[in-house]
């Protein structure tokens, strides 16, 4: 194939996304050979896997100790000096997850577990820029969603054009609608003719 | 590579935590650009189109209506900032970030617009942005196993293994299909083909910063 001809079939944008999709296919098929091991010196620690389940802890395999709002627990950010109190409420668990955890060993395992105070921590506290983007990104696109259907899909109807269109259409309409019922009724009146003869 | 031999002396930081903003020449000028023409097309308005017809005496205008401009307006100095931000940004997964909002803008800047042709490459550009979103976070946090770190301080110190370099590979390819560069470039080139010519320049101008930005990363992390 002519090299002009592989560039006119990249130049129709339907193309694209099947050129994109297809890309990243290759990319990540390779991705399967190359060697994927976790560096255990990571930005917040976590103990290694079963250790704490071996210890017998009740919100094994989350817990990072500390003490609310007395003790911190067992944070590592990468900038500590930028977040004096971090680690504060890692270890904050709401009244029923205490319960819950007080005669339960099973509590970290269960689906509505989760580490509260940790996460709040990490989302608000040390990266609570990245959380003010991601919540930025919905903002935009309700947005633009809102904006659209206020001014285009709920607008239709006072929309000049379209009413023009749609008068058009409706009288499109009922002339086919006329014409049918005459040729029906123009067949009707020969069949019932030929009957009658 | 270290962070002065690519973009100068080192100026300052911007400490928000866990994300570091760094501020080197280098930056502060892309910065400093972005948001001048971030203010001068807030301050313009928009240019009107004349098609002609062929074999008939007619043209017709293709405008930008007042509530249009608004919207339009508004997303674009969005945009603006936010392919800003990106210029300044030090963490890995911040400038994910804002690759991802400034994706989003550059399709609500043109979704007003009432060409087909311009629509239909703008839903086309939509799949590929939605799309990215796998190589992008995907790179990032990929880079983030493999080095325990999303600061570009402590990234550009250390050195590539071949996991580093997947997940560079990965964000690479989110960055150019989300930016449009060839050979992704159709959807995106037929987007803007349209009136209201300074707000539909902010989709061109931030994926060329965001570009250069992304280059800078990438030496950054696998040198």
């Amino acid at each position: 194939m002519r090299i002009g001809a592989l560039w006119n079939k990249l130049a129709k944008p339907k193309n694209i996304p099947r050129l994109f999709a297809f890309s990243l296919g290759i990319i990540l098929i390779i991705g399967l050979i190359v060697p994927l091991a976790l560096n255990p010196d990571q930005l917040y620690v976590r103990p290694a896997p079963q250790e704490q389940v071996d210890e017998g802890l009740a919100i094994a395999p989350y817990d990072r100790g500390g003490v609310p709002l007395k003790e911190p627990g067992n944070i590592d950010p990468q900038y500590p000096e930028n977040a004096e109190s971090l680690g504060m409420i890692t270890g904050y668990m709401s009244p029923l997850a205490e319960f819950v955890s007080s005669i339960s060993p099973y509590f970290g395992t269960s689906i509505y577990s989760s580490p509260g105070g940790l996460i709040d921590e990490i989302l608000y506290y040390t990266r609570g820029f990245d959380t003010i983007l991601e919540s930025s990104i919905l903002m935009m696109s309700f947005i633009i969603a809102s904006w659209l259907s206020i001014n285009y899909t709920m607008n239709r109807k006072n929309d000049e054009d379209e009413i023009k269109k749609d008068v058009k259409k409706a009288i499109d309409d009922s002339n086919r609608v006329a014409s049918h019922v005459k040729a029906n009724d123009a067949k009707a009146r020969a069949k019932q003719l030929r009957r009658d003869n | 590579m270290d962070f002065v031999t690519l973009g100068g002396n080192l100026l300052g930081t911007i400490r928000l935590g866990d994300i570091v903003l760094y501020l080197t020449p280098f930056s502060l000028f892309l910065f400093a650009v972005l948001l001048g023409f971030t203010v001068l097309i807030g301050l313009s308005k928009p240019e009107t189109q004349v098609e002609a017809t062929m074999h008939y005496l007619n043209n017709t205008e293709v405008k930008v209506g007042q509530k249009e401009l608004k919207q339009r307006r508004f997303l674009a100095v969005i945009c603006g900032i936010a392919s800003a931000g990106a210029m300044i940004t030090g963490d890995l997964f911040n400038f994910t970030l804002f690759m991802a909002l400034v994706g989003i803008l550059n399709i609500g800047i043109v979704s007003a617009v009432k060409q087909t042709s311009v629509l239909d490459s703008a839903f086309n550009y939509g799949l590929i942005a939605m799309m990215c979103s796998l190589p992008l976070f995907g790179g990032a946090a990929i880079i983030l196993a493999a080095t325990g770190t999303l600061s570009l301080a402590v990234l550009s110190q250390m050195p590539a293994s071949p996991m580093v370099v997947l997940g560079a590979v990965l964000m690479l390819l989110g960055i150019l299909g989300e930016s449009g560069v060839a050979p992704f470039f159709a959807s995106k080139a037929e987007m803007f083909r349209t009136a209201g010519s300074p707000y539909i320049v902010i989709i061109h101008l931030s994926s060329l910063f965001i570009i250069v930005r992304a280059v800078e990363i990438l030496l950054l992390v696998l040198w």
